[in-house]
Formats: structure tokens, sequence, C-alpha cells
């Protein structure tokens, strides 16, 4: 089914592909995976030619790269930073701790997977992944946004036997 | 440059708090129990120029709770006082009023350990996440994690 597009539209997703924002969130990594996102982002890689810059806030950025396993007390805080990015929003889970805990699988303070948490879109094996890896991951999450964009939506490709957690089972409000 | 503190010189103030031994070049261990553990640090401090805590370490030998304090100063010795606790009871009078440094040590200790530190002003939760059930203590060699239980974190309902 393909919709109609206004000019306008078509406008902001040009300008979608070609301007991908990213922000970087540790979710309790050794630090060793956001050393290579600084790599990346530096002369030798420059991603900036693929019109990717790295944004401090998640409310100016479209691809969240979270690096590390999610601890139990980073759940909640990783739950709500990815509510405050813009749809559409598409997040990538960094190295082997991201994938399946790495090192640190079964420990009591861990996250079993980040997929329980937020919707994880493309994997980066490594540990850490060269920087090659990170661009071509924010690649293939621009080529998933050309296909959202064909078939209107991310609805086409997210398995329908699983819901995600209702906002109210978050744990409570974060105390200052 | 200082020079480090002799072993006669340290036995000679110490002893009567228990056994003092040098095991490094640079540290030497006094063993001594918790109800002296207060005046051993104030001792040490004001005669042996130990101004400052390194840390605090604690470890489960499987039968009771250890808890070593790491003292040095000037003299770039370091002066490391040993007690062990029952795990039944294990309590031990806080020394944050001594050195202000020791207050979030004993915080991480009682997060991990279970050690009530008696007079901490400010013993709440600080490493492990706020919805962490009480009375668990996940650092202890006999904790295995409930299933029952919630640990926090994100509530996941898979189908």
């Amino acid at each position: 089914m393909t919709v109609p597009l206004t000019c306008s539209q078509r406008l902001v997703n040009w300008a979608r592909v070609k301007s991908p924002w990213v922000t970087i969130f540790n979710t309790g990594a050794c630090n060793a995976c956001d050393i290579e996102i600084i790599a990346c982002l530096m002369p030798r890689f420059d991603v900036e030619r693929f019109g990717i810059l790295a944004k401090g806030s998640p409310r100016h950025a479209d691809i969240m790269i979270i690096t590390g396993h999610v601890t139990l007390k980073q759940a909640s805080r990783l739950r709500r930073v990815w509510e405050q990015i813009p749809e559409p929003k598409y997040v990538i889970a960094m190295g082997a701790c991201g994938a399946s805990g790495g090192v640190f699988h079964g420990l009591y303070n861990m996250v079993e997977n980040v997929d329980s948490v937020i919707p994880v879109d493309v994997y980066v094996a490594g540990c850490p992944p060269r920087p090659d890896e990170i661009i071509n991951a924010v690649v293939t999450c621009l080529n998933l946004l050309k296909e959202d964009i064909a078939h209107g939506g991310k609805e086409w490709r997210q398995k329908k036997a699983f819901e995600f957690p209702a906002k109210e089972t978050i744990a409570g409000e974060v105390s200052v | 440059m200082t020079k480090g503190l002799m072993l006669d010189f340290v036995t000679d103030r110490m002893k009567e708090f228990g056994t003092v031994e040098q095991v490094r070049s640079n540290r030497i261990r006094i063993v001594t129990t918790m109800d002296k553990v207060r005046d051993a640090i104030k001792r040490s401090q004001e005669q042996l120029g130990c101004d400052r805590l390194i840390t605090i370490s604690a470890a489960d030998n499987g039968r009771t709770l250890e808890l070593i304090y790491h003292l040095t100063g000037p003299h770039r010795m370091v002066i490391s006082l040993a007690i062990e606790l029952p795990r039944d009871v294990p309590e031990t009078p806080t020394i944050s009023d001594i050195f202000l440094s020791a207050g979030v040590y004993e915080r991480q200790i009682h997060d991990l350990f279970g050690i009530f530190f008696k007079g901490n002003p400010n013993l709440k939760k600080i490493i492990l996440n706020e919805d962490w059930p009480e009375n668990e203590y996940p650092l202890r060699k006999d904790w295995k994690p409930d299933p029952g239980k919630f640990y926090g974190g994100i509530k996941v309902e898979r189908i």
C-alpha cells in the first residue's frame, strides 16, 4: 500500500534521511563502546559526511545508541529517555553487552535483555564494535527508515505477539 | 621525604588493640575487634599520624563478615585495621563522625553486605536501585535471587 505524500512530507522525509541525529546513552557500559563512538565522530571516520551529528538531548535526536547492559537502576531512566525522543525513532544496541549482557550476563543487578525495556531495531556485534560497524548500523537504520516511510509506519516489521508494558509499570518516580 | 612507620613504633602504640604484623613493606595489619575499632582508629589518627581513610573493604568468608579499614597519612604507610562481625547480628559502630568520607563507604557496604553501622545518620540506598527489596544483600555468599520477588527495574510480562 503506497500512501500519496504531500510536498512538505516529502521534504521532511528527505531531511530525515539526510541528517540522522544520534544521542548516546550509557546504560552501564565499561566505556569501551563510548570510546569507539567518540572515535567514530572524530575526523578520521567523519560521520558528518552522512549528516550524522551527536546530540546531547534526546529531544533533538532520531537515533538512540545505547551502550552496555541495562542495569536495574538504569532501566526506568532508559525508558524515560526513549519516550522523550520524537517519532520516528530508532534504537541501536551496541556491543555484546547490549545484545545479551556479555560478561555481565546473569548478574543480580541487570535486566535480562534490552528488548524488554525498549524496542531495539539494530544490534551491533563486537566487544567493542569498530567505528565502521557503528556507521554501518546507523546506515542500516536509515534504510529501515526509508522502508518504514514506504510502508507508512513501523507496524509491518514488529512482532505481533509482543506488547510493551504500560506506562504504569515503570518503577517508581525518581526522587531527587 | 617523610620517614615510613616502623613496625616496632606501631606495635608499641597499638598492641592493646590486637596483633600487629607487617604484611607488606608499606602495609601494617592490625587484627582487632569491633568494640575496640573506634578507639584504634582514634589512636592511629592521633599517634600514628593517619589523617586519611583510603577505603573500608568488606568481605564474606562464609563464616563471618570481615571489615578492613585502610588508613594512611603523610608517612605513606597503610594501616589496615581488620575486624570480624558475626553473620547473624552484623552491627558495628560507625566511624563517619571521625572520618566524614567513611559515611559513603558505610552506605555502600550496608547496601551490598547488610552490615549495620550504628550511628550513621544517612544509612539509605546508594548503589542498588531504589525499588530493590529490603533484607536482600547480593554480595553475601549465601544469597540467591528469589524468583518470586521483584528486584526493581521494569516489570515484563512475556506472552
